[in-house]
């Protein structure tokens, strides 16, 4: 069966979708794991699908690569139907989470494995892996070491290695970086970014850091309960996030639960003093005040820098994460996060008395 | 109805499925069958070698009135106390072996696994020359050494009970081991930390973690010296006879396929059902996964 | 501090150990020591020592069979045992599939069994169905004792097996057979090995399933019985010692493969 005429007119835009993905539909028994996806993938994007455990990524990763049947939808790889075509004959290449080295191998055989079931004469085989451990940064000296006996780093370079040797058109990554420790991760994601530039390959890649996502990506899809709901550049996910879930995906931000009122303004649960905040859109009456800490600052008693919105409590504790401080400040009930420059922090005493206020531009109203 | 056939053509297709079908088959036709044969069996009329007699309970009853019951009261006699002996016995070498030899418990137990693949027939022979009366290895020993004359040691429970002890041990003692390298030592550690004594430990931390080596060690025990044949022929001579004997005499000196499956069904419902009830309470992955 | 804390604890169980090692291996050197005595009664001490029945354990031509029996029959036992093994490894440990927790159940069923009651209930099946029993039933005996295990010694290896390098294998572009060849069946070979080992050496030396199924033929555990029961010939102990050291032959050849085997594979 060939794609949906409509579906490939609909794509002719500036580049064209290398991959498109149409209703796409995964059922296990009831459940849907990843419930009519659509989806557009640019040549050469870096795109990046995050969402919580549970929420179908995963699966919907296997079903662009051919490990999953889908139950429903199409999967069109330039322009072609691929539901049917099995893993090992798409010109894509998965980097998995376990990273799935072959523990028997050298980390030469590793890299070589993909040419080797392609028939290339040795001598090519090892011409490229040569080339990608270069490229790589792994030492040729590896080329004969078992891979149970070099490093997690070197690990995950292998994989990479392994995943470009047949020059695959695009490359999947099933949260590849999730086990390891916080230093080597920061250092490979830039590498990995690098890695994307010098390529050019298009990446699809699957994490559930949206830290991570936008330290790389080009776009990024935000998945749950196997639906995608939300597709942006990180900029965009940034400032105007679409939901109260999304926006908790984004780390520590304040999210204040509030009310339309008759006058414009937010009633907030817990607060005595009413919100300024956006406005509520039409109909809507209940929603979320979405304000990162970086935006609340507190406010000298007396003196001026006074703010829309001012908030009076305690200091619960203070926390150092290097070039920035963090505040937890109880009030109303909850706790206030306040992120400050460390030459800016203030001089209290952890249970002083404080307040803290932020402007109604800086703050987001997100629906539920 | 189609739904029905839906399902077992997606339970067939399961490559799980696919893949156990050779081992099932063989289940099938060699320990299913075979058991199912012998159930129907013990429901026939005495000494038939045909299933077409009416169902009947009469070997069960000659099984009751005989002293065929005695034989099966031994059995798990001595089962039982194969059990104990070897649960007092293995439980100090287990705990060695999984915390305290740490690299040399791969050599020891390649040690303790070898004289389980030498024929149990040679062994139990090994023990009869060692306990041989006037010439045996050890009264001849006892006797050029100290001069002391050693009372008979063999055809007898304690040698049947023994025999039973040495025979099964290592199926006590490498689940056992399995089952308390479980214990992780830091779970240990905090214990003791916390105030706990030795005792405490092993009976608040050790006991209930090890727990599921320690049923499949005893249960493997208990079943197989239930069943178990030759240690009682070979050591306990013909003054200890055990359900195992009784069955075989009655298939094959006996001539009687009805009492000897009567009895074996006996044997099969009491073991089977403690098999089964220990073994719902396993997760088996979780118990094999750790290396 | 350390979880067994008293040093006294701990050489008690040094010694305890030391102990029970001794208690394993007392019996196996009895039949050793007087399978070098001279005399046709046993008597110990002895001081006549000889060679004489090992030499007509190898002239006599009834020795020769049952050595050639027990052989043929632990041969087949094991080569097919490795394959159920295999695959039923795979069931029990790599696949998730509706029916895995009752297949382990049901796997372990003819482990936790008494094999002599095993034998007999196989002898009148076999009997039943008209097949006349042979060395070849007693291959069919074994396995239904000895695949269960076999499968169990796999499944280990397989449990500690990252089942995600097959379909990378497949997403590189393996077909299905060269995921088999390439990936699995050597990521999985020091478990097949050592599974073929048990096979063997349980099928070489077991006697309450060759007793009651090979009919005419006879292994040598089933002739060492009949003659320990009645009939004794001081070829018993030398005929013992002989297993023995065939059980140990194959499994000293096995260690080794498994340790040739660990090497990093060329080419």
């Amino acid at each position: 069966m060939g794609a949906p005429e409509a579906h490939r007119s609909g794509a002719g835009g500036a580049i064209p979708p290398v991959l498109r993905l149409v209703g796409l539909t995964k059922t296990f028994g009831s459940f849907a794991a990843v419930d009519q996806v659509d989806l557009d993938i640019r040549q050469g994007e870096f795109f990046t699908i995050v969402g919580p455990s549970g929420s179908g990524k995963t699966t919907l990763l296997r079903m662009l690569a051919g490990l999953e049947r889908p139950s429903a939808g199409d999967i069109l790889l330039r322009g072609e139907r691929v539901n049917d075509v099995a893993a090992n004959r798409r010109p894509t290449a998965m980097v998995f989470q376990s990273l799935a080295l072959f523990q028997h191998k050298t980390v030469g055989q590793n890299i070589e494995f993909a040419l080797k079931m392609r028939r290339v004469d040795p001598a090519a085989r090892r011409e490229r892996a040569y080339q990608l451990m270069d490229m790589l940064r792994l030492s040729r000296d590896y080329y004969g070491r078992s891979v149970a006996r070099i490093s997690g780093g070197e690990r995950q370079r292998v994989a990479l290695a392994r995943a470009l040797a047949s020059d695959p058109e695009i490359l999947f990554f099933d949260e590849p970086l999730s086990a390891i420790d916080y230093r080597l991760r920061k250092q490979l994601e830039v590498e990995l970014k690098d890695l994307h530039r010098e390529t050019r390959k298009t990446f699809v890649y699957i994490t559930h850091s949206l830290e991570e996502a936008m330290v790389m990506s080009d776009r990024i899809g935000i998945m749950r309960q196997g639906r995608l709901i939300q597709i942006g550049t990180p900029d965009e996910i940034y400032t105007r996030p679409l939901n109260k879930f999304v926006s908790e995906f984004m780390g520590e931000v304040n999210i204040i639960e509030v009310e339309a009122r008759a006058d414009g303004w937010l009633a907030a649960k817990g607060l005595e003093r009413p919100l300024k905040g956006p406005v509520m859109p039409n109909g809507l009456v209940h929603g979320h005040l979405v304000v990162r800490p970086e935006s609340v600052r507190f406010i000298d008693n007396g003196a001026g820098g006074g703010a829309d919105n001012v908030v009076a409590g305690t200091l619960y504790n203070e926390y150092a994460l290097g070039s920035r401080v963090q505040y937890h400040v109880k009030a109303g009930g909850r706790m206030f996060v306040v992120e400050k420059l460390r030459e800016l922090r203030p001089e209290a005493t952890l249970g002083a008395a404080v307040t803290i206020g932020w402007d109604a531009r800086d703050s987001i109203l997100v629906p539920d | 109805m189609s739904a029905l056939a839906q399902r077992l053509a997606g339970f067939l297709h399961q490559p799980g499925f696919q893949a156990a079908v050779p081992v099932l088959i063989l289940l099938l036709i060699g320990f299913f069958g075979p058991l199912v044969l012998v159930a129907v069996f013990s429901f026939m009329p005495a000494r038939s070698f045909k299933l077409d007699g009416g169902p009947t309970l009469e070997n069960y009853r000659f099984a009751f009135e005989q002293s065929y019951y005695l034989s099966l009261l031994r059995s798990f006699a001595f089962a039982a106390g194969t059990v104990a002996v070897l649960a007092l016995v293995c439980y100090p070498v287990a705990l060695g072996m999984a915390k305290l030899f740490g690299r040399y418990a791969g050599v020891l137990t390649l040690v303790m696994v070898l004289p389980l693949f030498v024929s149990e027939n040679v062994r139990l022979f090994g023990w009869v020359l060692f306990l041989l009366k006037g010439g045996g290895v050890l009264a001849g020993a006892a006797k050029a050494v100290f001069g002391i004359e050693l009372a008979d040691m063999l055809y007898s429970n304690s040698a049947t009970l023994m025999g039973l002890a040495y025979v099964y041990l290592p199926f006590m003692l490498f689940p056992m081991v399995l089952g308390l390298s479980m214990v992780s030592r830091d779970v240990v550690e905090a214990a003791s930390d916390l105030g706990a004594s030795r005792w405490q430990i092993m009976r608040e931390i050790e006991l209930p973690l090890a727990l599921p080596g320690l049923l499949i060690g005893g249960l493997l025990t208990f079943v197989l010296s239930l069943g178990s044949l030759t240690e009682s022929k070979v050591l306990g001579g013909s003054k200890v006879i055990m359900i195992a004997a009784d069955i075989e005499s009655a298939f094959t000196y006996g001539q009687n396929w009805p009492l000897g499956s009567a009895l074996s069904v006996l044997l099969l419902v009491l073991a089977g059902g403690l098999v089964l009830v220990v073994l719902s309470k396993l997760n088996l992955d979780a118990i094999l996964k750790r290396r | 501090m350390d979880i067994i804390a008293k040093p006294l604890a701990r050489r008690l169980i040094a010694v305890w150990t030391a102990c029970l090692i001794a208690f394993l291996y007392i019996p196996i050197v009895c039949v050793f020591l007087v399978s070098f005595h001279k005399g046709r009664y046993f008597s110990f001490p002895f001081d006549d020592f000889t060679f004489d029945w090992y030499g007509k354990a190898f002239s006599s031509l009834q020795t020769q069979e049952l050595f050639l029996i027990s052989l043929k029959v632990a041969g087949v036992v094991t080569a097919i045992s490795v394959v159920l093994a295999l695959f039923g490894g795979l069931a029990f440990a790599r696949f998730n599939w509706r029916g895995r927790t009752i297949f382990q159940h049901l796997l372990l069923l003819p482990i936790f069994f008494p094999q002599a009651v095993l034998g007999l209930a196989l002898l009148i099946w076999l009997t039943y169905l008209g097949v006349l029993p042979s060395w070849q039933t007693a291959v069919f005996a074994h396995l239904v004792w000895i695949a269960p295990i076999a499968t169990l010694v796999v499944s280990i290896q397989v449990y500690g097996y990252d089942a995600a390098q097959e379909e990378a294998a497949y997403d590189l572009g393996a077909t299905r057979l060269q995921v088999l060849r390439e990936i699995t069946l050597p990521a999985l070979s020091p478990g097949l090995v050592s599974g073929g080992l048990f096979a063997f050496l349980l099928s070489w030396g077991n006697f309450p399933l060759s007793f009651f199924t090979t009919g005419a033929d006879s292994t040598v555990p089933e002739w060492l019985y009949t003659r320990m029961v009645a009939g004794y010939t001081p070829m018993v102990p030398t005929m013992g010692a002989l297993i023995v050291v065939g059980a140990a032959a194959v499994l000293v050849a096995g260690y080794i493969f498994i340790v040739w085997r660990r090497r990093p594979i060329g080419g």
